[in-house]
């Protein structure tokens, strides 16, 4: 008995092992506390922002009256916005009443014809005829709805008491229409918003598909979007967001696909939404995610109706911001920062075969340097013999190790792709030029760095660019460094290290309560028909499992 | 708060830098690969003589001399083009000890970078040194190393090993164009399929013996030449078979592939029959304690050349007695293997015990301890048949 128990001692490892164990376990414990912390900081310090201003925004929203009286009225708009050069007041004396009016509006943003024929041609000259069958103009109260029925011709108008309605609606395009003895102001719009035109999306080209591509005014991306296809069922809802310039937000889905619970979500967050200005989709992005400090995006922007459609018809919800032609899809999985419209609009098989390249490509953009650099500093004996060897001779008198050479291109290149961006389109060429051509190959002949390097970082970087989300390049383009650090401090195990550690945090990650990695990690097979492969369309009967939606089968 | 939080991000790194197990990068140019080694009998060379005149020299035996072919030569700056085909590709370097281990190590007084040894293609060992050490002993470094991969082909050269390696043409590296050479198997049996280190690691540990590939080498060139023969018991190398011998070898085991059979025609002018495909069936047969082998090859091949310019090959006689003069001559050759298999060297090398041991168990269990000497008193009688399919694209 003694001796089995001494036998049994005999196998516990002394001390230190049990320290080691110790101190193994308190990293994971440490990381996600201290991530939880800061985490749990950033939220808090948004929180607090927010109590702050809506005190504020509060008081300021109780605005005052209109007072009834057509001079001081007049008077009190020009002392609130009358300081603006591109505010005119146009006073005149309306035909055959004899009474003033002033009509208020800011230059350049409606069709100057418009206001002549339709406002001042009628007010100054038609009133004429109409007066003579009236003799006086009606009394306070029906006055604007006489204008409104009898006079002028414009679609868009209504009457407005607020003072502070009514300043932002003149700034905003508005006509104002002041009349002595109507104790409102009546609004028209006239909109002559300068916009561009409808254009391919440049940043996601496609061979074969539509060449629509959102535009800057949120009316015409809705309008887009409408008229993808008829239904009665995409339901479209305004929001108002930023506390100092106000922008529309649009949140449209399809009312009887979207997941409800998703819904309400998503109008909780964007209502919760605090800044002061939204200059772009990317605000909202960042402002409605789930996780601020991992490097995955979790909403997806895109400039294609199509792409947007297609999602809504998934049971995602796209959100437009007014000013943008960027929409955002929310929530977002992995596989789709890797799906292309394409992969759907050609046939299936080279759809597929796409895909699974672009997996492919995704992969190494992530680890092909990390692997080179394992390969190369730590274990020399898993290159085949007649590349090692070159790679000997190659590198013979090159002063860096693998690690920093590697550190020294990839940057380089990040600085080239950085400035061709910023270069003006016709020395973009020239650029790549000089950057690509002679920095490489007199880096090479230099001999600051190897020319099997130079493969691999420029492989690397075409495989990036195959991505077709950009922003979804930038994240490889990011982890890429973190992983060419591991592998340059723990060779192939810190390499698996990496790609453990990504895959750890990918499963981990939720859009929208959404699992980042849906298909793969929580396993539903039945979204594996569009993960890697591209199943037939008639194989796709159903909407994806993963979005939980009311309605489960495509077809009718 | 910020400062806390700080030191506590500072905390983590510090553990994390502590955690971290190797650091032990070395770079791919900082290294030497060896591609070849060569096991020789204890004998110093001339520099290494001069060495240990001046005082290099360590406590040791010189039982074995082991020589290194390292690639590429470290060669600083860049080469133009133009020269690599004159200089040498590789290095050769020698040294005499009694441990391999040590005699690799001891590289290191001498060379600047450390050899790894991942990338050996080839280990060649004198008969020399084979007569007097067991293989065994020789190659058990070779075997525990956790480098050296099990893939490693092992030769026999009944002149000195380290010549093999020094023979080679300018531009060329001997030990990557012997493992080159292995690949030509298929168009002649008189290459032997490779043994390699793990095939061998199995072949000692069952006691068996086996052959393993003689290479032959002048100042320029090499050659492989038949093979040597590795005793099962004591694994020492005992003798030597030549090409015709390996050739029988490869058609008794069915491992031919390519090749051909030359023989002579009543005239005294050459006949040749080009082996399209072999088969060959090996059958134990047990009486009592009697044990005999039956082998039966069958062969199909072509008609590819012919001296005989005045018989017609279309002739379906003249194919037949060709079947036969080529049939008489395998027959010759497998005799003359089975005589030296039987009666000079008393050893089977052919595979015949492993038949014996797949067909009948039980009888192999009881001979297995002395197989080789019971093998030398065994009948075994052949059945050949070859069959001439076609004479070409000509009818001269």
């Amino acid at each position: 008995m003694i001796s089995m128990w001494s036998q049994f001692v005999s196998y516990i490892p002394d001390w230190t092992t049990f320290m080691q164990a110790g101190l193994t376990l308190l990293i994971p414990i440490i990381i996600c506390y201290s991530f939880r912390s800061l985490h749990s900081m950033i939220k808090e310090q948004n929180s607090t922002e927010k109590r702050a201003l809506s005190t504020d925004s509060s008081g300021e929203t109780s605005g005052s009256k209109l007072a009834g009286d057509y001079k001081s009225d007049v008077e009190l708009i020009k002392q609130a916005i009358g300081n603006n050069c591109d505010v005119h007041f146009r006073e005149f004396i309306m035909g055959g009443y004899e009474v003033g009016a002033t009509l208020i509006f800011v230059a350049g943003m409606q069709a100057a014809e418009h206001i002549n024929t339709q406002v001042l041609q009628i007010l100054m000259m038609n009133a004429e005829k109409d007066s003579k069958d009236n003799k006086s103009l009606p009394s306070n109260s029906e006055l604007s709805a006489y204008m409104k029925q009898k006079l002028l011709p414009v679609c868009e108008i209504k009457e407005v008491v607020d003072i502070r309605d009514l300043n932002q609606s003149i700034l905003n395009g508005h006509i104002a229409l002041f009349i002595e003895g109507m104790p409102n102001a009546l609004v028209m719009s006239m909109p002559n918003e300068k916009t561009r035109s409808i254009t391919e999306p440049t940043s996601e080209a496609l061979i074969r598909g539509p060449r629509i591509g959102f535009t800057e005014v949120l009316s015409e991306n809705t309008a887009i979007l409408r008229r993808q296809g008829r239904t009665e069922n995409l339901e479209m809802t305004m929001y108002e967001v930023g506390n100092y310039l106000k922008r529309n937000l649009v949140v449209a889905y399809m009312k009887d696909i979207v997941n409800l619970d998703l819904l309400e979500e998503v109008k909780q967050r964007i209502s919760k939404m605090d800044m002061d200005y939204f200059a772009e989709s990317g605000y909202v992005e960042q402002l409605i995610e789930d996780n601020i400090l991992s490097p995955f995006q979790q909403g997806q922007n895109t400039e294609r109706p199509d792409r947007v459609i297609s999602a809504l018809l998934e049971g995602r919800i796209a959100i437009l911001l007014d000013g943008t032609p960027f929409a955002l899809i929310v929530p977002v999985t992995f596989s789709m920062l890797l799906q292309s419209p394409e992969d759907y609009y050609e046939r299936w098989i080279p759809g597929t075969l796409l895909r699974i390249l672009r997996f492919f490509a995704a992969f190494m953009a992530l680890m092909a340097p990390a692997l080179y650099i394992s390969f190369i500093s730590f274990h020399p004996g898993l290159i085949p013999t007649e590349l090692a060897i070159s790679i000997i001779e190659a590198r013979q008198g090159v002063p860096f190790p693998a690690t920093i050479e590697g550190l020294i291109l990839a940057i380089s290149l990040e600085i080239l792709r950085e400035a061709g961006i910023r270069l003006p389109k016709p020395i973009g060429p020239a650029m790549g030029i000089v950057g690509g051509l002679i920095i490489g190959e007199a880096s090479v002949q230099a001999g600051i760095v190897s020319p099997f390097l130079v493969i691999v970082v420029a492989f690397t970087a075409i495989s990036s660019f195959s991505i077709p989300m950009f922003s979804a390049g930038i994240t490889l383009r990011i982890l890429r460094f973190v992983g060419m650090l591991f592998a340059g401090t723990l060779g192939m195990y810190g390499t698996v290290l990496f790609f453990l550690l990504i895959c750890s945090h990918l499963t981990k990650l939720k859009s929208f309560g959404v699992p980042y990695v849906t298909p793969i990690s929580p396993f539903r097979i039945n979204d594996w028909k569009d993960l890697f492969l591209r199943a037939p369309l008639p194989l796709m009967k159903q909407r994806p499992d993963m979005m939980k939606t009311q309605q489960k089968k495509r077809r009718s | 708060m910020c400062r806390r939080q700080l030191l506590n991000l500072m905390l983590i790194m510090g553990v994390l830098l502590t955690q971290t197990g190797c650091w032990s990068s070395f770079e791919i140019e900082d290294l030497s690969l060896y591609g070849g080694l060569a096991l020789d009998e204890g004998e110093p060379t001339e520099t290494e003589q001069d060495l240990n005149k001046q005082g290099g020299s360590y406590p040791r035996k010189n039982l074995i001399t082991a020589t290194i072919q390292i690639v590429p030569v470290n060669s600083f700056g860049s080469k133009s083009k133009s020269d690599k085909g004159h200089t040498a590709q590789y290095l050769n370097i020698s040294e005499t000890g009694d441990s391999l281990l040590e005699i690799l190590r001891q590289y290191s007084v001498r060379l600047e970078r450390m050899v790894i040894g991942h990338h050996l293609k080839v280990i060649i060992i004198s008969t020399k040194l084979a007569q007097k050490q067991s293989m065994d002993q020789i190659l058990d470094f070779v075997l525990r190393d956790n480098d050296i991969r099990p893939s490693c082909t092992v030769f026999l050269s009944e002149g000195k090993a380290m010549d093999v390696l020094e023979a080679s043409r300018p531009g060329e590296v001997s030990a990557f164009r012997i493992q080159g050479m292995l690949r030509n198997h298929y168009r002649t049996s008189k290459v032997m399929k490779g043994v390699n280190l793990s095939q061998l690691d199995a072949l000692m540990n069952s006691k068996r013996s086996f052959v393993l590939q003689n290479i032959i080498s002048t100042k320029k060139d090499l050659e492989f030449a038949g093979a040597g023969i590795i005793k099962g018991e004591t694994g020492n190398w005992i003798g030597s078979l030549d090409q015709p011998d390996v050739e029988s070898i490869s058609w008794i085991k069915g491992e031919v592939q390519g090749g051909a059979i030359k023989s002579y025609t009543e005239k005294n002018v050459p006949v040749i029959y080009e082996i399209k495909s072999m088969k060959s069936k090996m059958k134990a047969k047990v009486q009592g304690d009697d044990i005999s082998f039956h082998v039966d090859i069958q062969s199909q091949g072509r008609f590819t050349e012919n001296w005989d310019i005045k018989n017609d090959p279309s002739k379906a006689q003249f194919m037949e007695e060709a079947e036969k003069i080529f049939e008489k001559r395998l027959s010759q050759m497998i005799d003359s293997l089975m005589w030296k298999m039987q009666s000079k060297y008393k050893v089977d090398v052919a595979g015949f015990g492993e038949c014996l041991s797949i067909q009948h168990p039980h009888v192999w269990k009881k001979v297995k301890d002395h197989w080789d000497e019971e093998f030398s008193q065994i009948p075994v009688t052949f059945d050949i048949k070859l069959k001439i399919t076609d004479f070409g694209s000509s009818l001269k």
